[in-house]
């Protein structure tokens, strides 16, 4: 059965029937709207072969051949969704577009804010076409404002939001966070704020628009120093490791080359339960170090106590010995060891799909799990224009003369 | 848009923004406490440096919205005046360790029986089950086995995390839009089930896919300060300004050859390159470069030094301010104090003045998280104090003057 098209089961989905007609690209959009598909959303993504998401060619990459078929990224963002390519600088594409507006409960967008007014499809003009859509605009800096029109990607507005500066040694230049750090944290709230919007149609009947600035949106993970700016005018900045509340808090060396294990000690049991098995209780007994605030104030000397012990032993060792003890720490998995994860195996973190050139490729699983109505994968990856027949004839109704009219036109593509 | 919705919330530090958001979109979220406050009311920084619970700006930062009562649920009365409280809730929020309210008969399983609607989202560094599930943990330990930590820092000193913990932000920010997921659903079911979020799950969003590279047969990402290695490529990011930094999506490709081909532009123009350099095929130097083509990891290596040699004697201000008038992929490194600046923040009036009132002074908070054109979150209540809505609350739950001072008495409530 096509996708576009729902089993017995996919209607149990939790999101069975709602309905999206997805033009985001990049990270932070498609990552909103794979939570959606994940629970049963029926997601239609909008591409174009003369300019397809810029995500299909960053990697990793199946079997590291690049190719817009191929990304690992673009495919884990964008698994269970419907890919249909359309050229929208084309008359009859706009036609089509009406037609998925007429369909849909959402519109999703994360041009700049002038491309969706260009092409005849802002919010205003959507209305006009189905009165109670709910439209989605994600944007860097948002709608309005001197910097509405500043496109870019995550790292741009990682950087411009303050999440570069408190990465890193004090004593160093900023070493950043990885990538493209607040387009992981904008699928959290865009995928709340589409569910909220349909939470309200429920009550209302009423569609809205949405207007949610990807950097506005991140600054809430860093709150807690921005509060500390406006309260207390003081300007928090990067400290390695170290934590404000605890110690010892580190990333130690561990035996073998570039090896690692983090040790994040948040009480007085834990200290002394560190100690213990490090065979220091010389420390454990010492006054100085009994409480967190004298243990804040002598963090040097007990990070070279630590590195002392940690470096002679195995990252997994010394994660086995503490756990054991009940000290949190961890081994700094590698990417590479991240698949051997014992947890991540436990809980199902990587599953696979058909992939027509490859036969298989491998995704993410949903980051959560529910009881009754859990997460389905649909099982192919998302190549280009995959299911144009499909939406076009079982979600539009289209007839194969008029299918067979736009692929002449040029149209699909 | 949640206004008719009541949300129990009974987390730590691990799971307030959860509740948080819910709050934002209209939900009453009753934040229940152990006598004395929670743990989270320890972490700071503090108001004017004041280490007591009413000034941590830690708690400040994700409890606005919320009422605040205070129970001890590790009492028989306290428990059952629990469950009368979930009798009347549409969603529970917590992130005790996996069994620790079933040792209270307060598992999901426990309260469904009185109220087979509830929504009962759990958060935990692991998530329910499997071998990590009782492991000791901090932000630390999520980062080490989630993907951002191998991914952050200077090569030449251990990975490195982002000086405000984010492991449990991104686990709790995935609750809000699991949890509507489930009141979506719940409409056609009348039933509510159990979430489980494991943060290790969240976080590992970070690593921009990167997670997969050993399924898909790709080369290890690692660490670099402002970038990242991918196998034997330096991906860089980050570039000094004569007064900071900046950051820039140095890429190619399709998707990127038309913002780097206009810095190159802007390059030659100033004189910093030649006609050559300037006429690059940027397009195709995507695909070369992740195929690692000997000649073009060369010609990237050396770009990387002319871009190097402009944007250093160059200031922040001058970079950005070309990049918005040229489209240049290219953002300043903003410290927390200038991002409490930002012109663009500011005309979009994002920060939200929250009056403490018994400080007898208002606050800047980060303001709401996106702009809703039906229903704007306001910010309607500053961060509760400990029990500052036991009277209220528990008369709502039908308790009388004289039952609410004896439940104080005995240090229940």
């Amino acid at each position: 059965m096509p996708d576009g098209q729902h089993t017995d089961t996919e209607s149990n989905q939790a999101l069975a029937g709602v309905k999206v007609l997805d033009f985001m690209w990049a990270m932070a959009g498609p990552g909103s709207t794979r939570i959606l598909a994940d629970y049963g959303a029926t997601v239609v993504r909008v591409e174009s072969t003369t300019r397809f998401d810029a995500v299909r060619m960053v990697g990793p990459f199946q079997n590291k051949q690049p190719g817009p078929n191929n990304s690992g990224l673009f495919n884990n963002l964008n698994t269970g969704k419907l890919p249909i390519t359309l050229n929208l600088s084309k008359p009859e594409a706009g036609q089509v577009i009406r037609d998925l507006v007429r369909w849909a409960d959402v519109v999703t967008e994360s041009f700049s804010p002038k491309a969706m007014r260009a092409w005849g499809f802002d919010y205003e003009s959507l209305k006009k076409i189905k009165p109670d859509i709910i439209m989605l605009s994600t944007c860097l800096m948002g709608q309005t404002g001197p910097h509405a029109n500043f496109a870019g990607f995550g790292n741009l507005a990682a950087a411009v939001s303050g999440f570069f500066d408190p990465t890193g040694w004090p004593d160093r230049a900023p070493a950043g966070p990885f990538g493209a750090y607040t387009d992981y944290i904008a699928p959290w709230y865009n995928a709340a704020s589409i569910l909220a919007a349909l939470e309200h149609k429920h009550q209302t009947g009423k569609g809205q628009h949405i207007d949610l600035a990807q950097a506005e949106a991140a600054l809430h993970f860093l709150a807690p120093f921005l509060l500390d700016q406006s309260a207390n005018g003081r300007t928090q900045t990067r400290m390695g490791n170290r934590d404000l509340n605890f110690a010892p808090h580190g990333v130690y060396q561990a035996a073998g080359d570039d090896r690692w294990v983090a040790i994040g000690v948040e009480s007085d049991d834990q200290w002394r339960a560190l100690c213990q098995v490090m065979n220091r209780s010389d420390l454990g007994r010492d006054e100085r170090f009994a409480t967190v605030k004298g243990r804040l104030a002598n963090q040097d000397e007990l990070d070279k106590a630590i590195n002392e012990w940690t470096s002679q032993h195995g990252p997994y060792d010394a994660e086995d010995k503490l756990q054991a003890q009940h000290v949190p720490a961890s081994a700094v998995e590698t990417m590479l060891e991240q698949y051997e994860d014992k947890q991540l195996q436990h809980r199902g973190h990587f599953v696979d799909l058909d992939h027509p050139d490859f036969g298989k490729t491998t995704v993410e699983a949903s980051r959560f799990k529910f009881s009754r109505t859990p997460a389905q994968i649909r099982g192919t990856a998302p190549t280009l224009g995959r299911e144009n027949q499909n939406v076009l004839k079982n979600i539009l109704g289209y007839n194969e003369d008029k299918i067979t009219e736009l692929v002449v036109a040029e149209v699909l593509e | 848009m949640l206004s008719p919705y009541r949300v129990l919330d009974l987390t730590t530090e691990r799971g307030l923004l959860c509740g948080q958001i819910l709050a934002d979109l209209g939900a009453d979220v009753i934040k229940v406490e152990p006598p004395g406050g929670s743990s989270a009311r320890k972490l700071g920084p503090f108001y004017q440096d004041q280490d007591e619970a009413e000034n941590s700006l830690y708690w400040w930062a994700y409890n606005r919205n919320k009422r605040a009562i205070t129970l001890d649920i590790t009492t028989t009365e306290g428990q059952e005046i629990l469950r009368r409280l979930a009798k009347s809730v549409h969603f529970l929020v917590e992130s005790e360790n996996p069994g620790t309210l079933a040792k209270y008969a307060l598992s999901y399983g426990d309260l469904a029986q009185e109220n087979p609607g509830l929504i009962y989202v759990s958060i935990t560094p692991f998530g329910q089950d499997g071998p990590k599930a009782s492991y000791a943990d901090s932000d630390l330990i999520i980062l080490a086995c989630s993907g951002p930590l191998v991914l952050t820092g200077d090569e030449d000193r251990p990975p490195v995390r982002l000086s405000v913990p984010q492991g449990y932000l991104h686990a709790s920010a995935a609750a809000a839009p699991a949890a509507l997921i489930a009141l979506y659903e719940s409409h056609r079911s009348n039933k509510g089930q159990h979430i489980d979020i494991s943060a290790q799950q969240a976080a590992a969003q970070a690593s921009q896919s990167s997670i997969l590279c050993a399924p898909l047969h790709e080369a290890d990402v690692r660490r670099m300060a402002g970038g990242a290695k991918m196998g034997p490529l330096a991906i860089r990011l980050l570039w000094p300004a004569k007064d900071g930094h900046v950051s820039i999506a140095f890429l190619f490709g399709s998707a990127f050859a038309h913002f780097t081909k206009r810095l190159m532009d802007w390059i030659y123009e100033e004189g910093g390159c030649d006609k050559e350099v300037q006429e690059m095929d940027w397009v195709g130097m995507g695909g070369l470069l992740f195929s690692n083509d000997p000649k073009t990891v060369e010609d990237y290596e050396r770009l990387k030094l002319i871009v190097e040699d402009f944007t250093q004697s160059r200031t922040k201000e001058e970079l950005f301010r070309n990049a918005r008038e040229r489209g240049l992929l290219l953002a300043p490194v903003t410290t927390i104090e200038e991002v409490t600046h930002s012109e663009q923040l500011e005309s979009r009036d994002y920060w939200t003045s929250v009056n403490h009132e018994e400080l007898g002074k208002a606050f800047r908070y980060p303001g709401p998280f996106a702009k809703f054109s039906e229903r704007p979150i306001t910010y309607r209540r500053r961060p509760p104090r400990i029990g500052e809505h036991n009277a209220e609350v528990y008369t709502e739950l039908g308790m009388s003057d004289q039952e609410v001072t004896e439940l104080q008495n005995k240090g229940i409530i």
